[in-house]
Parts: structure tokens; C-alpha cells; sequence
């Protein structure tokens, strides 16, 4: 379990890197926080020519606030963004998803941009990133552009981002003062790939529900948004009944794949399951804040 | 100093790093082997083109099967079994591939990494042919046949019965029964195999590094197969990362590695990696149970009855064949109860999977979780408690020694005493009010228990391995006083994770009466050590303890005359305590144990008249029938049926091992023990498809229990020393895996049964949950 030879760089700057993935002209591999990377090389399932490493860029590592978002450098650790207070002040639901990611030693290492990137529609960020509507924004030769996660997720660990650009930067809107929230994951052990994740963000106003949120992890190819669901609570309100029916709802919207360790009929079951879960937990959430 | 709860002396050195694994050995000049593995279940070997790796970069060479077995012909597990057919295991796969994963090709280099870039390069060309994927099939007429040579792929079968169970199921107030299935499961230690062979051409003479549980049989084999003479062939196990009964096996990599040392003249180290370590290390259990329990209207068993097919893998394993597993179920299916009449027959059958072995536990698992079932299910029948129903057909220790239907004698035990015991440790009656509360409030709790009774410290009289061409009765210990009045025991045991050198040194300690830390532990070392197989069975406190306690006395009866010579005692007089030798109600006529080994080793001078010099024993030990070690489990968890999770939430384990050495030992194995079998009760399973792919191999997929998936497991002991063991020792490194998956299956029925669902079959997953439930939605 050894990877075959590949070349090693180590840019200090994104221009570097940049220029760097271009001269390999998408035979390279950007290493971040390598905790899918290296076991993808050590299986030789992937075999980049040249590996560059992103993690000597300081200036890709950051949390800050800006035009109402939360943005991050794609460098940024999960366990930085688990323990950060912006997080905990703005963006709950990404910090209670985080501690869905993996174990501590895998969120020490691992970062929002490479979750993200890689693409793994069992993986928490990427739900995240879909139910709050974020975007991320890519640098390549042609400059910079953003992309909402309708854009950005193709398929299984497949993006649109080009073999010559870079996700920089994670941007996430800060939630409303007062939303309720919850993440809810089914795993077979904790810190396994979710069978099913749901990320619940309500907003309500009065009986009202103004804002209902819910995407997907695990439910098929790409993070799922479950608008049709959201669209029953954003009219029903949120009482038993229409968490049922939304909870209803999310199991026909998702098209989930069988494999050894859940059938796609389990998964849907789930979805509906912790759809109900998740959106009773951030109804008891919302407005307490 | 037996009994004493004395840390593990090991542990520093593994906790901060400081073991020696094969993986940390370094032989100057040494190369590194990489083995290539057919990605195919079952094909013809058309053509091997191994021309481009032997020119890649650094390659030294890169040997097929063809070649390797010119130098070594293919590995045969004899039996004595009537109905048993030998096949070969060619260390390099000829002919055909059996199984994804085999070895087909060996390259060594200069590094790993240059070994696996020339495996790149081989050309082998297949023909596939149908996979025999599952064992019901391959015991079907017109099947493809795994071994052509064997002309069945039933590899061998026994049939056996005691008393009239017709009659028995014939008059029985209720037969309960089912069809059971325990999946394959894999050993999973943290270190994988690996092996570091040295040819010393001047010499003559081979050194073996290998992580193995066995290094006296690896020895033996490797000489005879190498035809070298077995003192001319050392095998060294060092530190040892775990075992579990997957490294008790002669392995291909270990043959390979030998021969290439020999050919190239260069040591060569193998390390497996993971994704090896699953593929082509022993598989456990894989089996399909047909079983069916009688019992009168009180709840008395009146017969059982047992049809087990077992899925062996491709090969017949070296040296305790493909019978290993499946013959222990029929042999201890009856448990710690009454069974007058039972009837079994028992079925290895081949198939394009890996090979299957022994694994923590062998056959009680399975049996244990079949036969606590049947006894929950007519606990239910008869409107009976669980717990009633075993009070009524437990055996009482007024009823041993006991033979079992299959044969096997009880020696000694406390099966009713460790049932009574966990159900009051647990608070059953009070954990049965929780349910119904819980039950009230929408949760679902159940309740498990699970017992066995399994037969430990094996000595000649009975195979360890039904049928195994193989003598494991015995062992050596040699024992020598050293200058200082230290101690070194050296063991033909091996060791990985079982805690010998501190075990072994309180029983020396003890009988020699030096203190603990004055007694250094050797072991897992065929040059060093006098003759001994290993560390597997659960044997090793039984044999290499009753070896330890005779080398140790002789010794010790030898420090005693020595002293008696120079203190003008009456040695019967004398003491040895604390290192010291003294006149009993003489305080100032003593000597040290340093004194007397500084005489000892100065000659004949200062010896009794006649005396030998020197102060070392060199004994055997053969318990020769093996002694019976007994358990109860019991398990309470909780059932999500919306999720279909279950969480353990408690786990009681009253064990007898019999006279305890060391209780912290005893314990650890207990819990490491039971987090393997809830691991087999929920979680574990090596899933193949139908075309013989594996599709676990990854500890991403293949899902062993974390810290975070078991409860803190409460351990008790019923301490109840053997009568036919010399120091009353039992063996207790194997249980912790035989009680659980029943406990937990049982708890989780008995948490669905208002639901009308009975778990037949394990790992009972999220997966295979939700389908019971749906069934009954």
C-alpha cells in the first residue's frame, strides 16, 4: 500500500500554486488536509503526477466576517472551525455538523475546502453548504469566480471546478439571530461517512414559518436540498402534522443508492426519520437566541 | 503474588513506542517483497509474464508460483479425520487462483515502493471460471469445484449422536427452532502479518522473523518443508500486535520470504498492509445452522438436533485444517446444560473466498448464540422467564464432572453459581421492571444472557483441532537462577497482547519466592526457548503456568540443598522468601538466592557431595485432558426502531478461570474479548459478492467496535480452581468473544419480541433491522 513516484511542491503562496497546477496541466493533485488523498494514492486508485501541497499557505487559513457572511479559507481546519466563536456566534449549524466530521485527530488535520472539493455526498459540509446556501469561490488562470452548490456538486467526488482552479474560499451567509437549527446523522459508528445526515435550519415568525432549510448527506450523488419539503413547512407551518408531511416528502425527494452497508429503501426510511428529528430539534431551537 | 492485580510490566514499552515489531526490524543489506494478488475469486493462470518486473528499477526479483514450488512443494494439512480431504496451498498460487486476494506473484526490491511499481509491470493473463460463492451451492451436485484433485468441495464431514432424539422430539411438549447464519468476520489486529526472513548461507542455518502466534509450529513446519534440520531453523515472534487466533496459521508470505532469502542470498521483509490483511488472512465462522431444541412442558430439554455448513474458504489451513471451526460448533452446542439426546453432523465446504481459521472463541460463538436463542425462544413458547428456563437445565456443580453429549468431560466449573451470580450482580429482576417501564414509555430495552462452558488447556489427550495431524499437549519452561539471584524464564509460548510477562513471572516468582520484578519473561523464540508450539486454545496459563510452577521447583528444591549444604540445615528447614534463604525460627542463618546461585555456578567445591553444578530446570507440562472454564453474559441494550440502532447500554460478565494469577489480566481479556463479540453481534462482517469480490476490504467498510460504540463492561470473577490443572489454572483468553454475540442477539430479540421478531441471523445490523421491522409494519 504504497503510492507510485509522483513530484512534491510546496508553494508558500496561491499564485504559486496556481502556477504550479497549471504546468501540470491537470495531472496534479492538491493536497489539503489529505485525509481522503492519501488513502486514494496509497490504494494507487489515484496516481497524479505531482502532489501540491496547500498547507504551507498561510494566507489560505482564515475565519472572518464580511458582508454578512462567514468566510473561510479553504486551508481552514475543521477542528479550528469546530472551536471557533465566530462559528458558535453565526453559523451553529456548521459547528454542530462539525462534530459529526470523522475524530479529532482526522479534524486536526482535515479542512473545510478539502471536505468540500472532494466532494463526498456522504460528508457533512457539503449539506451544510447546500441548506444555508453558501457559496465557494475558485481562482484559476482566468481569475476568480463563485459557485453556488447547485453548480459547484456534478456527481460522486465531482465538482465543476476545473483541473486548473482552486477553491480559496468558503463563504457562508450568517444564520438569523433567533433561527432554530439541527444536524441529525445516522452512522454506523460514530465518525463514519454518514448513512443519512440532515441539516435543518427554521426560521418562524409568530405561528409562521418564515425560513425552513433542509439539504442532505448520504441521500444520493450530490447533497440534496429538499425544497418541496421546505416548501410545506414555509406554507403549513411547523406543527406535527407538517414536520410528518415534510418528513414525508424529503424520503420521495431523495434518490439514494444501495451499497453493503445501507439499501437505498433504508436510507429513505432514514431521510424521513431524521428529517422529523432534525426539524423538531431546530423548532425547539428557533427563536431562543 | 498469584492473584495479585499487578500492572503489565510490557505496557510501558508498548504505550510510549517502544516495542519491536517486525515492521522495526532492520537486517543490513535486507530487501523488501511485495506480493502481487489475483483480482480474480476463481480463474485459470493462463500465463505469468514476469520479465518487465524483474528489469524495473531496484527490483532484485520477482518470483511466480511455478518457480517458488520448484524450491518448495505446496503446503497439506494432514487429518486423522475419517471423512477428510487433504488438498494443497501452494504459497504462490499454481495453476489457478481460489480466491481474490491469493498471491500469485512475489517481487523483492529495494523498497516497498519499488516492489509495488514492479507489480505493476507483471502480465497475467486469466481465465476466469465460475466463482463458488456461497456453500449451500457448493455442495450441490454439478458445482464447479474449488480443488478438482478432492472431487467434492465438501471438504470434510462428521456426523454424531447420543441417546434416541427422535424419541426425545417425538414426545416433547415444545420443539423451538430455526435456521441461524453467522457471517464471515475477520481477526483484525493492529499489527498486520508480517515476516523478515535471514538465510546465513556460511551457517546453513535460516532465522524467521514473524508476527505469529506460533513460532514452535512455524519452526517445525518451515524445517521440514525447507528440508533443513529444525536446529538449523530459528523463528523469532517479537513483540507480537495482536493475534486472536489469525496468526496461529502457516502463512504463504512465510514460505515465500523464506525460500527467497535462501535463493537471493539477502534477508527479505515482508509487511502486509491492511487491505492484504483482509483479503488473505484467516476468515472466521461463515456458517448456516439448522438447529431445533425439545423440551418437556416444565422447560426440561429433552433432545437437540443440528445440521452446521460451514463455509471453509479456499484452503484447508496448515496445521489445523478446514475442520478448525466447524466441528467445535456440533462439539459444544449443547453449553453449560443437560442435554440427554443430541444429534449433530457438521459440513466444511469450499469455496473462491479466503481461507477460514481459527478466531478468538472457534465454533463457541456460533454454538453459544444458537443454542442461548433456542433457549429464549422456548422461554417465550412455555411462558417462561429466560432466566428460569436455564435455571432448570443448567449443570450443577453436584452433577461434575459431567460428560457432554459430544464427549467432552467437565472437569470442574460453576455454571449455575456464575448464572445466579450475573443475574443478581445485574439486578435482573429490577432490569426486567425497567423494561416494562421503559416498554410504556415507547423505549425498547432487552435483556441477554448468555453462558458457555469451553474446554481450555488442552493437553495430548484431544487435538485442539478436531482431527489435526499435530501434537499441541505440551510445553517447556526452562528456568535459571541468574548471578545476582535474577531470574529467566524462557517459554515456548508466544505472545501477542496477553500479558505473559508478568502473568508467567508472579507464578515463577511465586514458587520460586524471589519477587516479580526479579524475573524477566522470554518467550516467542524457537532458539532460545525449549520446545513449545505457542500461545493459541487458551492454553497458556495452563500449560506454560504448569511448566513455569515444575521448572521453578526444581529449582528451587536445588537452591534449597545447596543452601541446606552451606547452612548446615536440614533443607525441609529452610525458607525462601524475598529473594532469601533462612532457618525457619533462625533469623540470623540465611542466605541470598544470589549466594546460593554464586555457589552454584563455582562448582563442585561448595555443592553437596554428588551435586550437579549450575541452578536451571528445564520441565514439561501436560494437562493432558484440558480443563473446563465457564461464563455468564449478560447484556442490556436498547433498541431505536426508528433508526434502527441499537446502543449497549450495560454488560455484566461473571466468569470462573479458574485460580486467577492476575485479576487485572483476567479482566482486560474479558473486555477486549466481549468488544469482539458485540463487534460480531452488530457491526462486523466481511461481505463478498456473488463473483467472490470482497467488498470489505477496508476498515472503512469492514467496521470494528470503537471506545464509543461499547459501555464500560462490569467483570466479576466465581473462582473456582481446577482440580486437574497444576496450579488450579484455566484458560480465559477466548471467552470474552464466546458469550457475546449471544448475550447481545438474545438482548436485542428480547427487546423486538412484542414486535413477534427473533434475530436468526448476525450481525444483526441497522440494514437487516430495518428489514425485520418493515416486515412488520
Amino acid at each position: 500500500m504504497k503510492p507510485p513516484r509522483f513530484d512534491y511542491h510546496a508553494p508558500t503562496s496561491l499564485d504559486e500554486a496556481l502556477s504550479l497546477l497549471g504546468r501540470y496541466g491537470g495531472d496534479a493533485k492538491l493536497l489539503a488536509g489529505g485525509q481522503s488523498l492519501m488513502p486514494l494514492l496509497n490504494f494507487r486508485l489515484s496516481r497524479p503526477a505531482a502532489l501540491i501541497d496547500l498547507n504551507r499557505i498561510p494566507a489560505l487559513a482564515y475565519i472572518k466576517e464580511a458582508d454578512g457572511q462567514v468566510r473561510f479559507g479553504a486551508m481552514t481546519r475543521q477542528r479550528a472551525v469546530e472551536f471557533s466563536p465566530v462559528v458558535q456566534a453565526r453559523l451553529p449549524l456548521l459547528q454542530e455538523a462539525t462534530r459529526w466530521v470523522g475524530h479529532l485527530p482526522i479534524r486536526t488535520r482535515g479542512t473545510i475546502g478539502g471536505s468540500i472539493a472532494h466532494a463526498d455526498p456522504s460528508a457533512e459540509y457539503p449539506a451544510v453548504l447546500a441548506a444555508l446556501e453558501g457559496q465557494v469561490v475558485v481562482r484559476g488562470p482566468r481569475g476568480e469566480r463563485t459557485l453556488r452548490p447547485e453548480q459547484l456538486f456534478r456527481t460522486y467526488l465531482t465538482t465543476s471546478l476545473e483541473a486548473d482552479e482552486i477553491l480559496t474560499e468558503v463563504r457562508l451567509p450568517g444564520m438569523p439571530a433567533g433561527a432554530g437549527y439541527a444536524f441529525e446523522e445516522f452512522a454506523r459508528r460514530h465518525g463514519d461517512f454518514a448513512i443519512i445526515g440532515i441539516a435543518a435550519m427554521v426560521i418562524v415568525e409568530g405561528r409562521r414559518c418564515r425560513t425552513a432549510r433542509l439539504a442532505t448527506a448520504g441521500a444520493g450523488p450530490v447533497p440534496v436540498r429538499l425544497r418541496a419539503a421546505e416548501e410545506i413547512l414555509e406554507k403549513d407551518g411547523l406543527g406535527d402534522a407538517a414536520i410528518d408531511a415534510a418528513a414525508q416528502s424529503a424520503g420521495e425527494l431523495v434518490g439514494p443508492d444501495s451499497d453493503i452497508h445501507a439499501s437505498a429503501d433504508y436510507r429513505r426510511h432514514l431521510t424521513r426519520v431524521l428529517t422529523a428529528r432534525a426539524l423538531r430539534r431546530a423548532l425547539a431551537r428557533a427563536g431562543g437566541r | 503474588m498469584i492473584g495479585a492485580p499487578l500492572r503489565r510490566r510490557e505496557d510501558l514499552r508498548f504505550l510510549t513506542g517502544q516495542a519491536r515489531y517486525v515492521a522495526d526490524l532492520e537486517v543490513p543489506r535486507m530487501l523488501h517483497a511485495a506480493f502481487l494478488r489475483s483480482p480474480h475469486a476463481h480463474a485459470r493462470l493462463v500465463g505469468i509474464d514476469a520479465a518487465p518486473a524483474r528489469s524495473a528499477p531496484g527490483v532484485a526479483a520477482c518470483l511466480t508460483g511455478e518457480e517458488l514450488h520448484r524450491h518448495v512443494r505446496p503446503l497439506r494439512a494432514p487429518s486423522r479425520m475419517k471423512d477428510y480431504r487433504p488438498t494443497d496451498f501452494p504459497a504462490l498460487a499454481l495453476g489457478k487462483v481460489r480466491h481474490a486476494g491469493e498471491a500469485v506473484a512475489a517481487v523483492v526490491a529495494e523498497s516497498r515502493y519499488a516492489a509495488e511499481d514492479a507489480l505493476d509491470l507483471i502480465e497475467v493473463e486469466y481465465a476466469p471460471l465460475p466463482a463458488v460463492a456461497e456453500a449451500p451451492a457448493a455442495m450441490a451436485e454439478g458445482s464447479p469445484l474449488v480443488h478438482e484433485d478432492a472431487g467434492s468441495n465438501v471438504l470434510l464431514s462428521r456426523a454424531f449422536a447420543q441417546g434416541d432424539v427422535e424419541t426425545a422430539f417425538r414426545g416433547a411438549a415444545a420443539v423451538v427452532g430455526d435456521r441461524f447464519r453467522f457471517h464471515r468476520h475477520a481477526g483484525v489486529a493492529i499489527e498486520n502479518r508480517a515476516c523478515l526472513a535471514d538465510f546465513d548461507a556460511g551457517r546453513g542455518a535460516l532465522t524467521l522473523w514473524t508476527s505469529t502466534q506460533i513460532p514452535g509450529i512455524v519452526r517445525d513446519a518451515l524445517a521440514e518443508l525447507l528440508a533443513l534440520p529444525a536446529q538449523s531453523v530459528r523463528v523469532v515472534a517479537p513483540d507480537v500486535g495482536g493475534g486472536f487466533g489469525v496468526k496461529t496459521v502457516l502463512y504463504p508470505e512465510e514460505i515465500a520470504v523464506a525460500v527467497l532469502a535462501r535463493r537471493l542470498g539477502q534477508p527479505v521483509k515482508w509487511v502486509g498492509d491492511r487491505r492484504e490483511d483482509l483479503l488473505s488472512s484467516t476468515q472466521a465462522w461463515d456458517e448456516i445452522i439448522d438447529a431445533e431444541l425439545a423440551l418437556d412442558a416444565e422447560g426440561a430439554i429433552r433432545g437437540l438436533r443440528a445440521r452446521v455448513v460451514a463455509d471453509v474458504g479456499a484452503y484447508s489451513i496448515y496445521p489445523w485444517t478446514a475442520s478448525i471451526e466447524v466441528i467445535q460448533v456440533v462439539s459444544f452446542l449443547p453449553g453449560p446444560y443437560r442435554v440427554p439426546h443430541y444429534r449433530a453432523e457438521a459440513f466444511g465446504v469450499a469455496t473462491n473466498k479466503a481461507p477460514m481459521g481459527p478466531y478468538r472463541g472457534v465454533g463457541r460463538p456460533v454454538a453459544v448464540f444458537v443454542m442461548e436463542a433456542l433457549l429464549d425462544r422456548a422461554a417465550r413458547r412455555l411462558g417462561l422467564d429466560p432466566l428460569e428456563v436455564r435455571r432448570r437445565n443448567v449443570i450443577r456443580s453436584g452433577e461434575l464432572p459431567y460428560r457432554s453429549p459430544s464427549g467432552i468431560v467437565w472437569d470442574s466449573g460453576s455454571f449455575a453459581e456464575c448464572l445466579e451470580r450475573a443475574a443478581e450482580v445485574a439486578g435482573y429482576a429490577g432490569l426486567r421492571q425497567e423494561q416494562e417501564r421503559a416498554r410504556a414509555a415507547g423505549r425498547r430495552l432487552g435483556i441477554g444472557l448468555g453462558s458457555y462452558v469451553e474446554l481450555t488447556g488442552v493437553g495430548s489427550a484431544i487435538p485442539v483441532s478436531p482431527g489435526a495431524d499435530i501434537a499441541t499437549g505440551t510445553e517447556g519452561a526452562t528456568v535459571r537462577m541468574e548471578p545476582g539471584g535474577g531470574v529467566t524464564a524462557i517459554f515456548g509460548l508466544a505472545c501477542h497482547g496477553q500479558g505473559h510477562e508478568t502473568a508467567l513471572a508472579q507464578v515463577v516468582a511465586a514458587e520460586l519466592g524471589v519477587k516479580v520484578d526479579d524475573v524477566r519473561v522470554l518467550q516467542g523464540d524457537t532458539g532460545l526457548s525449549p520446545h513449545g508450539t505457542g500461545t493459541y486454545a487458551s492454553r497458556s496459563a495452563v500449560l506454560g503456568g504448569g511448566a513455569a510452577i515444575l521448572a521453578a521447583r526444581a529449582v528451587r528444591d536445588k537452591a534449597l540443598a545447596i543452601a541446606a549444604h552451606q547452612l548446615e540445615a536440614s533443607a525441609g528447614d529452610l525458607e525462601i522468601a524475598a529473594g532469601v534463604i533462612g532457618v525457619r525460627g533462625v533469623p540470623d542463618r540465611a542466605l541470598t538466592l544470589a549466594q546460593v546461585t554464586a555457589a552454584a555456578y563455582a562448582g563442585t567445591k561448595r555443592l553437596p557431595k554428588g551435586m550437579e553444578p549450575g541452578l536451571e530446570a528445564t520441565r514439561f507440562y501436560d494437562p493432558y485432558l484440558g480443563t473446563a472454564s465457564n461464563a455468564t453474559h449478560l447484556a442490556v441494550v436498547e433498541v431505536d426502531p426508528s433508526t434502527c440502532a441499537v446502543r449497549v447500554l450495560r454488560y455484566v460478565v461473571v466468569e470462573d478461570c479458574g485460580r486467577i494469577i492476575n485479576p487485572l489480566i483476567v479482566e482486560g481479556q474479558a473486555i477486549g474479548g466481549v468488544v469482539q463479540g458485540i463487534g460480531a453481534a452488530l457491526l462486523e462482517e466481511l461481505v463478498y459478492a456473488a463473483d467472490g469480490q470482497l467488498l470489505t476490504a477496508t476498515l472503512m467498510d469492514y467496521l470494528v467496535p470503537t471506545a464509543g460504540d461499547v459501555p464500560a463492561i462490569e467483570v466479576h470473577h466465581v473462582e473456582r480452581p481446577s482440580p486437574t490443572t497444576l496450579g488450579g489454572f484455566k484458560g480465559v483468553g477466548e471467552g470474552g468473544t464466546i458469550g457475546a454475540p449471544a448475550a447481545v442477539a438474545n438482548a436485542v430479540a428480547d427487546a423486538l419480541a412484542p414486535l413477534g421478531i427473533e434475530i436468526t441471523e448476525l450481525p444483526v445490523t441497522g440494514e437487516r433491522l430495518f428489514r425485520l421491522l418493515a416486515a412488520r409494519r
